[in-house]
């Protein structure tokens, strides 16, 4: 049973008595974020390697430019292609969903229109396949981290509270910037501004601990940074900070809270624009 | 067979559609400055001045069975109404109802990826709308009789015509087992020998006691499904009756 009531009605499945909406919402989520792998996958001869030859490509870049042309002395640690990748992989993800849910509502119009599946899936659907590809993109991470020596530490147990942590961020992320793009188009190119900074102002080409401490304070309340030290103290443990992975779990809180009262308030009005 | 043969369904069944003065604006000019102060304001504020209702204080129940058509001109709300009843719109007031799972005919090609092949565009479409794999998997080979596009199931949709195109969209959307089904003027497209053959699909769903909303412009295929009729007119529903009634009025008011 469903119903649609003004003005914020919450997105509730038109369920059939045999189902389940959670069950439902999980394999609609399920089948578009297959959807997106296998048409990214069948539409290119190099499919898979894509997704990892451009944070491949772009380490390459980085490495080159700040271990053989400038001698960055004690940012970051050895080595540094590792350091580089451990954040690097993770950045992909984050940048891809976000830039990515821009365009969650208008590039599916179409679809949005004719099915009741709860809008937010669309959102959460870019997520998911940007982060089931940073899932598959580990192994390439493995291999520079075996071939170039690092060690591992007991930090590694920490991944899967960076993988849910970020995940929970971008989905907060997405559920404010999906929305506000269908009224407010110039928003896709802010946001793609906002993201080059973030990449300069985010922990990926330098650690944290480099940076002088006046900066130190504001770049902890960056929430990538916790997160970004969560993933690299499974090979670097003094790249961990909790006070910054503290900051980083309040400030992921408070965006998803936003997001979700932004997507609920909004909500009916998308549908409208669309 | 005609509407008529089915029998009329009790009225002590509880309704399936419940719609409770219903209503729904939009912007007169999309280009309207919107502030985000706009954004986040209460949809119970005062009508703005670029805003108009495009229904208004609409009520009206559907009990299980009923075959329903809406009668209007272009732009009184009739593809708003249908698109609320489906719930891919909310109402800015008022309440909207459905008790049962919905089989939407409306932008059916909507959910079709082109980069994927037939196949795989059915079971992707028919498990948005809810179908399990299994359910999928049983009745695929019937999906693809009904569209006629045997030879096709394993190339891009990108590279089917157009007609191929809805016929398959038609062939899945009307294969989910729903109980109730909006129909918006989709069946304007495609040749007059499949046309006819979504109509003989559509009087099996509805002496399988569906629920049919049916909008169109063709008296036709209105008499032909429908034994009720709305009829909508600058967003208020002016008739509740007998579909015969509501055509009447229809072409008393306008001179059809």
């Amino acid at each position: 049973m469903t119903t649609a009531s003004a003005p914020t009605a919450p997105a509730t499945t038109a369920s059939t008595s045999s189902r389940s909406a959670g069950r439902r919402y999980r394999q609609a989520l399920w089948l578009l974020t297959v959807r997106d792998l296998r048409v990214r996958y069948s539409t290119s001869a190099l499919g898979y390697l894509w997704s990892i030859l451009d944070p491949l490509v772009m380490s390459a870049i980085y490495w080159f430019v700040f271990t053989q042309v400038f001698h960055r002395g004690s940012v970051g640690e050895e080595p540094y292609i590792v350091f580089l990748l451990s954040a690097l992989l993770p950045w992909m993800w984050f940048t891809g969903a976000v830039s990515d849910s821009t365009r969650a509502f208008t590039k599916e119009a179409k679809l949005i229109r004719s099915t009741t599946i709860p809008r937010s899936i669309w959102v959460a659907r870019v997520n998911a396949s940007k982060g089931i590809e940073f899932m598959l993109s580990l192994p390439v991470l493995a291999v520079f981290a075996i071939a170039a020596g690092a060690h591992l530490h007991w930090e590694l147990a920490l991944y899967p509270l960076a993988i849910v942590l970020q995940c929970a961020l971008v989905y907060g992320i997405g559920l404010i910037v999906a929305p506000l793009v269908v009224f407010f188009r110039d928003l896709e190119r802010a946001v793609k501004l906002v993201l080059r900074f973030l990449f300069y102002a985010s922990p990926i080409i330098y650690g944290t601990q480099a940076l002088p401490d006046r900066l130190h304070d504001i770049a902890a309340l960056n929430p990538l940074s916790g997160i970004f030290g969560l993933y690299r103290s499974a090979f670097f443990p003094g790249q961990l900070d909790w006070l910054e992975v503290g900051v980083s779990v309040v400030v992921t809180a408070v965006v998803l809270a936003v997001g979700l009262v932004v997507f609920r308030r909004s909500e009916h009005r998308v549908l409208k624009e669309l | 067979m005609t509407a008529t043969d089915r029998t009329a369904p009790s009225t002590s069944v509880a309704p399936v559609i419940s719609v409770r003065d219903a209503g729904i604006r939009f912007k007169r000019n999309r280009r309207a400055s919107r502030s985000f102060k706009d954004l986040f304001a209460g949809s119970n504020r005062r009508k703005r001045a670029d805003e108009f209702w495009a229904l208004r204080n609409v009520s009206f129940d559907v009990r299980p069975g009923e075959a329903i058509g809406v009668v209007g001109r272009n732009g009184q709300g009739k593809s708003t109404l249908l698109k609320l009843v489906a719930q891919v719109m909310l109402p800015d007031e008022g309440r909207i109802r459905v008790d049962a799972g919905v089989a939407p005919l409306i932008e059916i090609t909507g959910g079709f990826v082109g980069d994927l092949t037939v196949r795989d565009n059915v079971y992707l479409t028919a498990g948005l709308h809810g179908m399990s794999r299994a359910e999928i998997r049983d009745a695929f080979d019937e999906i693809i009789d009904f569209a006629e596009i045997g030879d096709f199931v394993d190339t891009p949709y990108k590279h089917l015509s157009s007609g191929m195109k809805v016929r398959i969209a038609f062939a899945v959307i009307s294969r989910l087992d729903e109980p109730v089904i909006l129909v918006d003027e989709v069946l304007a497209v495609g040749d007059k020998s499949f046309r006819e053959k979504c109509y003989k699909r559509i009087e099996e769903l509805l002496s399988g006691g569906r629920t049919l909303f049916f909008v169109s412009h063709n008296d036709k295929d209105l008499r032909r499904f429908c034994d009720r009729g709305l009829y909508l007119d600058k967003g208020r529903l002016q008739l509740d009756d007998t579909i015969e009634a509501a055509l009447a009025r229809y072409a008393a008011d306008h001179g059809a």
